[in-house]
């Protein structure tokens, strides 16, 4: 039952903005993304710490972002600067080409007590009903699965010290009462999914 | 590195702790919009929809699908406004458009037969509540209350506004803090705030009402008390009584409780939110009786999201729409089926009293019932009589007028 609203939830997305989609072009974006693989590194997979991981992430989400960058919404210097005067068809195609791209995780080294700490608290905060059992994502619900561990964590807490929200508030929320040691576990779950 | 990070951490967390947490936050160990969602019943992954936030272009609009009452038309007036939410219209012309999460103020004009569309504010946190009054605009964001005088004279460079935000001091909290602001026959600047929370207890004379203040901020009076969201309101043409729409709260079921429209016949009467909508008492607070609050005016349909709305004035649309209410529905996401997602017509008698609610602009919401290509947020009357309709999800501005 739970899969069957997914897919007509994801369906319903496909179904949304079809223009939108298909006049997204990968290819035009990979030529404009030249200069985000020195942070982003080569095909989206960030070798650098607290950067995160585009290859594999959901292009509403990415779209999203980008926008909140160059509107100085969020704030970000480097992005806020790097993201200026960006028109909103480049945008679209360069979250299209990352999207397109496979993730390729570089998973931290296994810590068993960790893990399950984390896996208890995504279970008890719904982590799995925005961004999905598998942490895959959806629209303007990021990919966490697999991302970068220091990213997730400097993220979590970004949006935890109200520093940071989304396109609504409820990563801010979501998060009150963790403890540090709570949000460790988060990230270090969640970067060992694939 | 870990050292420092902890430091800064346990700083944040002593912070968080010394500073006046109010009591609603204490209770949030899930997102805001989400508290309540747990023995619902409702389908856990029932979510707020995302919004768009780019240019769509004008050939993917939905104009084609889009139905009017016989005898009206509708069209395209403006696109290219992402998440153009709430309009006033200026003196000369010029339609002002609020936004949320894109933090933008729009000025469209007309020129020769031509919509254009300026960017004169950014960067700002929700800035949702838009309102002209004497050659000025008023923008509320989020605890900021910002004014550019004599602005359709300067709409290409507007410069710095005179900062109001000490003057009102509104509330700082983000959920629910966006405004819908508007100035009464009396002069007065109208507004709204909303509850930071989907349902708990709070200052009933802080949250969830509707309030007013001479225009330079001084002389906070309470207009209406437990309304518990309103992003919309009026005042009727001839008695000039304050008219209100009202989210219901969410995660109660997918029928309860109702969207409201409020009728606010003397400054300060109680609504009843957080205890009851109409004659429903919501369990999640202690039970009082329904009948020592005001009752709604009309239900508008559970969580369909009622917003904008706005007396029409004058007989420019028949006799039959002069001051009757005017009501964007932007559409649900805490229902299982979707709904809203319209325009409607709430039709008021010679005492007014609601006779009905009637679809006016459909065609949004697709046979399925799953696909939606526009949110409605707001309603605004120009001054040749024709209805404009802000559609939020595609950034668009339709203009209905008589055939």
């Amino acid at each position: 039952m739970r899969t069957t609203l997914m897919g007509a939830a994801a369906l319903a997305a496909a179904l949304l903005f079809p223009g939108a989609v298909a006049a997204a072009d990968a290819a035009r974006g990979q030529a404009l993304a030249e200069s985000c693989a020195a942070c982003h590194g080569p095909g989206g997979n960030s070798q650098l710490d607290l950067v995160p991981s585009l290859a594999g992430q959901q292009p509403l989400f990415l779209t999203l972002q980008m926008i909140l960058f160059r509107e100085g919404i969020r704030a970000f210097p480097p992005m806020n600067e790097a993201m200026k005067g960006v028109v909103d068809r480049d945008i679209e195609d360069l979250a299209a080409y990352y999207a397109s791209l496979t993730l390729e995780p570089q998973p931290p080294a296994r810590d068993a007590a960790k893990v399950e700490r984390g896996k208890a608290l995504s279970a008890t905060h719904h982590c799995g009903s925005c961004h999905l059992p598998d942490y895959s994502g959806q629209n303007q619900v990021p990919r966490i699965a697999g991302q970068r561990e220091d990213f997730l964590l400097h993220t979590m807490l970004e949006y935890q010290q109200q520093k940071r929200s989304g396109t609504d508030t409820a990563m801010n929320a979501a998060l009150y009462g963790l403890s540090e040691a709570d949000l460790e576990a988060l990230a270090h779950y969640l970067a060992l999914q694939r | 590195m870990a050292t420092f990070a902890s430091m800064r951490l346990a700083l944040g967390a002593a912070l968080l702790a010394a500073a006046a947490v109010p009591a609603y936050a204490q209770q949030q160990q899930v997102p805001a919009w989400a508290v309540g969602r747990e023995g619902s019943g409702m389908s856990p992954t029932l979510a707020p929809h995302a919004p768009k936030l780019t240019v769509t272009p004008e050939n993917e609009l939905p104009i084609n699908d889009l139905r009017v009452p016989d005898g009206f038309k509708i069209e395209v007036w403006a696109h290219g406004a992402p998440g153009a939410r709430m309009m006033a219209v200026g003196d000369r012309g010029t339609v002002f458009v609020g936004s949320r999460v894109i933090g933008r103020v729009y000025a469209i004009s007309d020129e020769g037969g031509q919509r254009r569309v300026r960017i004169i504010a950014q960067g700002l946190k929700q800035p949702n509540g838009i309102a002209f009054k004497d050659g000025a605009l008023t923008v509320i964001a989020i605890n900021q209350v910002l004014r550019w005088e004599g602005i359709e004279g300067k709409l290409d460079n507007p410069g710095q506004p005179t900062d109001l935000t000490s003057a009102f001091n509104l509330p700082p909290e983000e959920h629910h803090g966006w405004k819908f602001a508007g100035f009464g026959p009396d002069g007065r600047l109208y507004t709204n705030v909303g509850v930071p929370c989907n349902v708990c207890e709070f200052d009933r004379d802080r949250y969830a009402i509707l309030v007013s203040f001479r225009p330079d901020g001084s002389d906070r009076r309470i207009e209406a008390r437990g309304i518990r969201n309103s992003v919309g309101f009026d005042f009727h043409p001839a008695t000039r009584e304050l008219w209100a729409t009202n989210n219901g709260r969410d995660w109660a079921g997918n029928d309860v409780p109702e969207d409201t429209l409020h009728r606010v016949r003397r400054s300060g009467e109680d609504h009843g939110f957080p205890f009851c909508v109409g004659d429903w008492n919501d369990p999640a607070v202690p039970r009082r009786a329904c009948s020592e609050f005001e009752q709604p005016a009309a239900k508008l349909g559970p969580h369909v999201a009622a917003l904008g709305m706005r007396f029409y004035r004058g007989t420019g649309f028949g006799a039959e729409y002069e001051n009757q209410i005017f009501i964007a529905r932007r559409g649900s996401w805490n229902r299982e089926k979707k709904s809203g997602y319209d325009v409607v017509v709430a039709k008021l008698d010679g005492q007014g009293r609601v006779t009905g609610i009637q679809p006016f602009l459909t065609g949004f919401l697709d046979a399925s019932g799953e696909k939606f290509t526009g949110r409605p947020v707001d309603v605004q009357q120009l001054q040749d009589g024709s209805l404009l309709v802000a559609d939020e999800q595609l950034g668009a501005i339709y203009r209905i007028s008589r055939r």
